[in-house]
């Protein structure tokens, strides 16, 4: 071993590191180019809005430009969290996450599971394809089935609930029914497409595991809970980490879409707030001071996830 | 594999898996047999799984409308520039991201991951905007996102994941880094460019937030906020720009709208299949 180390000594080996900075960036001037128009993007339509996020602090006027308008240190702050509106919205924005997260994420694994269990290849390949249809239609789309399938007047759910002698139901206007509206319509837009990579997992688990089971006299029942389930586990735990990461990134343009003052109480939250405080009343910085806390409650809910999955897992987004 | 007989399971599963199939694809039926019926069975709720009094007034309608085509025109328009410079600008942004030892690289890499956990919001972006003069033009559309972080790491993994003996005897053979990327590296990701095309395309498409905060001016509006109106808008408020819908928005014309909106993306959407599975698990393994 010490022979080898005095071998190598005197061959010269070429040290990058040691090269400057400014021979480094000799080096890479066309890669450096290349990756020009894309900082400029990142820096002007990602960073120029965090910038802008000071007008959350100022007095935001259209004449007097982001710089020139007055400061008024943390008025709006002040304004919204003595606003009765702040409580419903942190707690509407809080249900609506959570609900959207226990109820959606199961469906695709049991799909999943189930998918797998078709014997009959074509069948399968038939129902999973049919499944991720639904993820190519817009959110206007989607909204209008929704709100065109639940209309009391010739929906075909409420002519079900007549047709079983029951009265016809206003899901629309009713504030009760709105997060399971809501979460329905995310379930059926998503199932396919959520359950893409769950299928992909349980393709790749080894069928030798289930042949050796087959021997042991197992069905396809203990199959699935045996063998099945706990190989993709880890997927499972993954993305649930990830999802429950961003259960505070609500898909606003849905609820913007469905939503209408009837059902405000419940339906409304922080970033259509945000849109109907900055784009309908014109109060741009009020409105920039909520979106800047409802940013910074959302990343919280991040680090935290990301900390206890990086304890229980060494699972880490980073 | 040897044949087993089909037990009780079998029979229970398949019945859960066509309640998927039929769950799943029974929106579709619906609206394409609302689109070809005859106004009177509509009305009368007589719709349920087949058209009835089948006739195309409503295809015609639309290609009558005023705004219909116009808009459609639009969302083509936005969808093929959006998704060009969409990318073009992903596809040369990650190749040097994807070069080891390129200088800076570790901050360039921080500063574009913190966007994807932490954004001014929409009222500062909006402003940024409106700044730049891009109100109620194309760029606004095109421009601020032109870029999605998810899909440039994505091509920038699959740049890494390729040969580096490629790139060596291309540099030996003394080509710019320019003809590299795009006499090598670009036509080599074939099919994962065609998986974020795909997501691009679909965006712009189906985008509506985004035209709805930066276009005022109606002519420019795609088709997706000339949808919002009809379908959604129509119930709920009859303002006077929408009057003209109002007044003869059959349940037919909504629904062939629907139709028409969803055709160019059904028709591609067999070859589309496979970049789309691939993308979805193109992404999956990126960490």
């Amino acid at each position: 071993m010490a022979s080898l180390k005095i071998d190598k000594k005197p061959v010269a080996v070429p040290q990058p590191k040691k090269l400057s900075l400014m021979k480094k960036v000799k080096r890479d001037w066309q890669l450096l180019l290349i990756l020009l128009p894309g900082l400029i993007f990142y820096i002007i339509f990602r960073y120029g809005p965090m910038y802008g996020m000071v007008i959350a602090f100022k007095d935001y006027n259209v004449y007097k430009g982001i710089i020139n308008s007055p400061w008024v240190g943390l008025k709006h702050f002040r304004n919204f969290f003595t606003d009765p509106a702040f409580i419903k919205l942190f707690r509407n924005t809080f249900m609506l996450g959570i609900y959207n997260l226990f109820f959606t994420f199961p469906f695709p694994i049991l799909f999943a599971i189930l998918l797998n269990e078709v014997r009959n290849i074509k069948f399968k390949k038939a129902v999973q394809t049919a499944s991720y249809l639904p993820s190519f239609l817009s959110i206007v789309i989607i909204s209008s089935m929704v709100i065109d399938f639940l209309s009391p007047s010739n929906g075909i759910i409420n002519n079900i609930i007549a047709f079983l002698g029951m009265e016809k139901i206003y899901f629309m206007i009713r504030p009760e029914w709105f997060r399971t509206v809501y979460v329905a319509s995310e379930v059926w837009a998503r199932m396919g497409f959520d359950a893409i990579l769950f299928i992909a997992a349980i393709t790749g688990i080894d069928q030798a595991l289930y042949e050796a089971a087959e021997l042991d006299g197992c069905g396809r029942l203990k199959k699935m809970w045996y063998i099945t389930i706990p190989s993709i586990l880890p997927t499972i735990a993954t993305l649930f980490i990830l999802k429950s990461g961003s259960v505070f990134r609500i898909g606003f343009e849905k609820v913007l879409l469905l939503y209408n003052p009837a059902t405000y109480e419940v339906a409304d939250i922080f970033a259509t707030y945000v849109y109907r405080k900055g784009f309908e009343d014109m109060n741009y910085s009020y409105a920039a001071a909520v979106g800047l806390f409802e940013s910074i409650v959302a990343l919280t809910m991040l680090l935290i996830t990301n900390a206890i999955s990086k304890k229980l897992s060494e699972q880490s987004i980073w | 594999m040897k044949k087993k007989k089909w037990t009780l399971f079998d029979y229970v599963n398949t019945l859960i898996m066509l309640l998927v199939l039929l769950i799943t694809l029974y929106p579709f039926i619906y609206v394409v047999s609302v689109s070809l019926s005859d106004s009177s069975y509509i009305l009368q709720n007589k719709i349920t799984f087949y058209p009835r009094g089948i006739n195309l007034k409503a295809y015609k309608m639309i290609f009558e409308s005023p705004k219909i085509p116009k808009a459609y025109l639009n969302t083509i328009i936005y969808t093929v520039v959006g998704t060009t410079i969409n990318v073009f600008l992903t596809a040369i942004t990650a190749y040097p991201l994807a070069k080891k030892d390129l200088v800076g690289k570790k901050i360039w890499m921080t500063m574009i991951i913190i966007t994807m956990f932490f954004s001014g919001g929409i009222i500062p972006s909006f402003i940024i905007v409106q700044r730049l003069g891009m109100i109620d033009t194309i760029w606004a559309i095109v421009i601020p996102n032109a870029i999605w972080t998810y899909e440039l790491i994505i091509t920038k993994s699959f740049y890494e994941s390729l040969p580096n003996s490629l790139y060596e005897s291309a540099v030996i053979d003394g080509a710019s880094e320019f003809r590299i990327l795009f006499q090598i590296f670009i036509p080599l990701s074939k099919a994962s460019l065609a998986s974020i095309t795909l997501f691009y395309v679909m965006g712009h498409w189906n985008s509506f937030f985004i035209p709805m905060i930066y276009l005022n001016d109606m002519k420019k509006y795609p088709l997706q906020i000339i949808l919002r109106d009809m379908l959604i808008f129509d119930t709920a408020r009859r303002s006077e720009s929408l009057g003209e819908y109002a007044a003869l928005t059959p349940e037919a014309l909504k629904n062939a709208t629907i139709v028409v909106s969803i055709l160019p993306i059904l028709a591609l959407y067999p070859f589309m299949q496979k970049y789309f599975v691939k993308g979805v698990m193109l992404g999956s393994i990126k960490g």
